[in-house]
């Protein structure tokens, strides 16, 4: 890095902010990157489109210094550059919200945005007071959205995921970069936090600070970008300005010629059948006295705010937040779930978004991921691999995940190919009562689209399913009915006519519907 | 309650050796005597360095086996050189001191390139330089002897301002765990041992991080060496073969995790006396010495296993 010398790559002054280059990358036999293509100006907002395991993560990653490219040129304000790690990225000015975080669990949430840049007294010692006033003044640029757990002394591990990704976004920003860049940083954020980070963004686009923002969620893309970059197996297929394209190129840019699902669901009135599933006011430390029904063949979804008890309903039901108080019926038997082996067998399933935490046993085998569920659900104690391999590679295929082998380690997966494998994992148990905890987070629209299927065939063939989703489009429209909750309550009910996104949000803000 | 031990395990530790020594105490009323005390501590304090360093290490999520090795290696180089240089008076025994503390760092180096650069596996690899270490210390000197001067070991049996030199190289080891634990490099060594990739994507050097770690490790080993130097005031290559196992136990008895990203020396201070009292304890409640190994395995095994619930809320 030498920032003195002349500009070569883009010359004179009209030099993009950042210009990428013909940039390739292989890892083993997979080429994750063949023409990655990337150029974003000051100020401005971009944003990088494309399916699961395009090339999107490693290309940023690439950017940022944290992998080094087999081949291209990056520039930085005209200047080619060479990282050799995320510290020469961050002194250019450029820092990554990492799609997997880069937060360390053990750590308090003001150490973590401090890390390696640690404020110091006169002795050398850790000025914890400047680190902590530092960590509240950013911790603010989210308050009323984010939960009263966001305290400079909380520790990472033990906050939820929304807010464990603020925490990510707030470690980006504290480094004061140039180039923001977003990796899927809205994934776990409901419509509030996310609409308060665009605002952030928008104010420090305003200072000329540029970012660039991985989603999967056309929406935000088309609300708040200025312009797109498409990708398609491992290169840029397009360079476009958001106000001049619509979603329906864009999307054909993303697939190519590959056919994709509606992302819509054909609802059938679920038969009158007995409730596969009831539960009578069953409270745990977030959920204080629900009841509901379920029947077989239905979709039922859970709305409201980040954090209201729904993921908590989800894992009482599963048996991992076990309820103090209150009646769970299965199947009209009245069932203790205090372990989630107990849940497994009785047939319930749990989706988590969470991946890091809840569902990755990282560093093993795809297939020993893929099969994790189905070995308790069958109380088996032997494996024999060439038995459950083509059942194995049925369900990872069920959901288009693109995979070297079944042997590869979980971690050489794009993020929303994992999260692919864990939905994989539970539908291989052939599940009585799904229970879905915002299991969309970081999958691209296809597969959206053929989870919805999935979904579908599944409530048809007479499970039942219940799904928390942080974006209130896919509540609309793939549930028969959504029950919205605030503070841990069920505060309405909303089907039909009423399922919609003028009811969701004022249900959502407290006001009756 | 449970917060405050999940923040601080050490303070089980410190309720056990509280209890131990009411025990001791109990079994062996002289136990609290100025002398008996001080050469009980004389006793404790080498597996109490090594254990400090050792605590840096595991922190960072790596394993030191090779601390040891270390110690019998700094030991003979120490009375080696002191006899090299010869003659009386203080400029041998500061010859010998820097010669065996510069091995130290030198193999700490060693191990903390080959683990944190080379990337070989901590475990394995610290097992061998282990080995390596301790061929060298019998290379430098085949076989037990060679004195050190009388100054050597008399200062380290004396006092000062009124405390024995023992207390106060404890104190000093407590005073530098606390002073280091304050700067940023305990928490890049906390999040390399936390999250390797974290810490990574973060912009930290781990090797830099890594290294220094198994750097102290090796440095506290040779502290240990030069306190049995001073007790047994003569070169030993076999000496201190139980350290690196025990200063494990200590560690994990101090509440420090083998996964690394938690934990503290504090506690492995802890860990390494409320070791020692068992010893004693079972010395003096008259159990036959096989005791002591056994009970001290199960209460590791036991500390083991609470850190595991406890870290499982
Ligand atoms: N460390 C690695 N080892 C092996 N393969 C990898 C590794 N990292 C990424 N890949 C592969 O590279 C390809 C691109 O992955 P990448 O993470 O860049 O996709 P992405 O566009 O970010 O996808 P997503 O939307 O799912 O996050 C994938 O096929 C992935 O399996
Ligand atoms: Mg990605």
């Amino acid at each position: 890095m030498t920032p003195g010398e002349a500009a070569t790559a883009a010359g004179g002054q009209d030099a993009a902010l950042l210009d990428a280059q013909g940039v390739g990358k292989r890892f083993g036999a997979v080429v994750a990157l063949s023409d990655g293509r990337l150029r974003v100006e000051a100020g401005e907002i971009h944003a990088l489109l494309g399916a699961n395991g395009c090339g999107k993560s490693t290309l940023c990653k690439v950017i940022a210094g944290t992998v080094a490219p087999d081949s291209g040129t990056i520039a930085v304000g005209g200047d080619v550059v060479q990282f050799r790690n995320p510290r020469d990225a961050e002194q250019a000015g450029i820092a990554l919200f990492y799609q997997e975080l880069s937060l360390i669990p053990q750590l308090s949430v003001a150490a973590n945005i401090g890390l390696g840049r640690e404020p110091r007294t006169g002795l050398g010692f850790v000025d914890r007071r400047r680190l902590n006033s530092e960590a509240e003044a950013l911790i603010a640029l989210f308050a009323g959205v984010a939960g009263a757990e966001l305290k400079p002394e909380a520790i990472v591990a033990d906050l939820t995921p929304d807010l464990r990704q603020i925490v990510e976004i707030l470690k980006v920003l504290a480094r004061r970069p140039r180039l923001i860049i977003l990796d899927e940083a809205t994934a776990a954020l409901d419509g509030r936090q996310s609409a308060r980070l665009f605002e952030i963004l928008r104010a420090r686009k305003a200072e000329g600070v540029s970012t660039l923002m991985i989603s999967h969620r056309l929406d935000e893309v088309f609300a708040v970008s200025d312009r797109i970059t498409v990708m398609r197996g491992g290169a840029t297929v397009a360079q476009l300005v958001t106000a001049g394209t619509n979603r329906d190129q864009v999307v054909r840019h993303m697939v190519g010629d590959a056919r994709i699902h509606p992302v819509t669901s054909q609802r059938m009135p679920p038969a009158l059948a007995e409730p596969r599933l009831t539960a009578q006011g069953v409270r745990n430390a977030r959920v204080h006295d629900v009841s509901l029904s379920l029947r077989p063949g239905e979709i039922v979804g859970l709305g409201g705010l980040q954090g209201q008890g729904q993921s908590a309903l989800l894992q009482g039901l599963f048996g991992a937040l076990p309820f103090t108080a209150g009646r769970v019926t299965i199947a009209g038997e009245t069932v203790a779930l205090t372990r989630t082996a107990d849940a497994i067998r009785r047939g319930l399933a749990y989706v988590s978004g969470d991946r890091g935490r809840d569902a990755a046993l990282t560093g093993r085998s795809i297939f020993e991921n893929l099969v994790a569920a189905l070995l308790v659900r069958e109380k088996r104690r032997l494996v024999r691999p060439s038995e459950l391999d083509p059942l194995a590679t049925r369900h990872a295929d069920s959901l288009n995940t693109q995979y070297a082998g079944l042997d590869a380690p979980i971690g050489t997966l794009s993020g929303g190919n994992q999260q692919k494998i864990f939905i994989a994992r539970w539908l291989a148990t052939g599940p009585r009562v799904l229970l879905l905890d915002d299991p969309t987070k970081g999958i691209d629209l296809a597969a959206k689209g053929d989870l919805l299927a999935i979904m579908r065939k599944l409530a048809d063939e007479g499970a039942s399913i219940l799904i928390y989703s942080s974006e209130d489009a896919e509540l609309i429209e793939w549930c028969d009915r959504v029950l919205v909750f605030n503070s841990g309550r069920i505060v309405t009910e909303l089907a039909g006519p009423t399922l919609d996104h003028f009811h969701l949000a004022r249900a959502a803000y407290g006001e009756a519907a | 309650m449970s917060a405050v031990v999940r923040s601080r395990p050490w303070l089980l530790t410190l309720i056990a050796l509280a209890v131990l020594v009411a025990v001791n105490t109990a079994l062996q009323p002289s136990f609290v005597q100025p002398a008996v005390l001080q050469s009980n501590l004389t006793t404790f304090l080498p597996l109490t360095l090594v254990a400090i360093g050792q605590t840096y290490v595991v922190m960072g999520g790596d394993i030191d086996l090779s601390v040891g090795a270390i110690a019998a290696l700094v030991n003979v180089v120490t009375v080696s050189a002191i006899a090299a240089v010869g003659g009386d008076g203080l400029t041998p025994i500061i010859a010998g001191l820097a010669a065996g503390l510069a091995t130290a760092v030198v193999c700490g180096v060693i191990n903390g390139v080959l683990v944190a650069v080379l990337r070989l596996q901590a475990i394995v690899t610290t097992f061998a330089t282990g080995i390596v270490f301790a061929g060298t210390a019998l290379f430098v000197l085949p076989q037990a002897g060679l004195p050190v001067p009388e100054a050597f070991w008399r200062s380290y049996g004396a006092t000062l301002i009124g405390l024995p030199v023992v207390l106060w190289i404890l104190l000093a080891g407590l005073a530098f765990a606390l002073f280091l634990g304050r700067r940023p490099f305990v928490a890049h060594l906390t999040a390399v041992g936390g999250s390797r990739v974290g810490a990574f994507q973060t912009g930290l050097s781990l090797s830099r991080v890594r290294i220094g770690a198994f750097v102290l490790s090796a440095l506290f080993a040779g502290f240990a060496a030069l306190c049995l130097t001073g007790e047994t005031a003569s070169g030993d290559p076999l000496l201190g073969q139980s350290l690196a196992l025990s200063s494990i136990s200590a560690v994990v008895l101090g509440g420090t995790a083998l996964s690394g990203g938690s934990g503290g020396p504090v506690g492995s201070i802890l860990g390494a006396l409320v070791l020692g009292m068992i010893g004693n304890v079972i010395f003096f409640a008259g159990l036959p010495f096989a005791w002591q190994t056994l009970v001290q395995g199960l209460i590791v095994l036991a500390a083991l296993a609470g850190g595991v619930l406890v870290t499982r809320r």
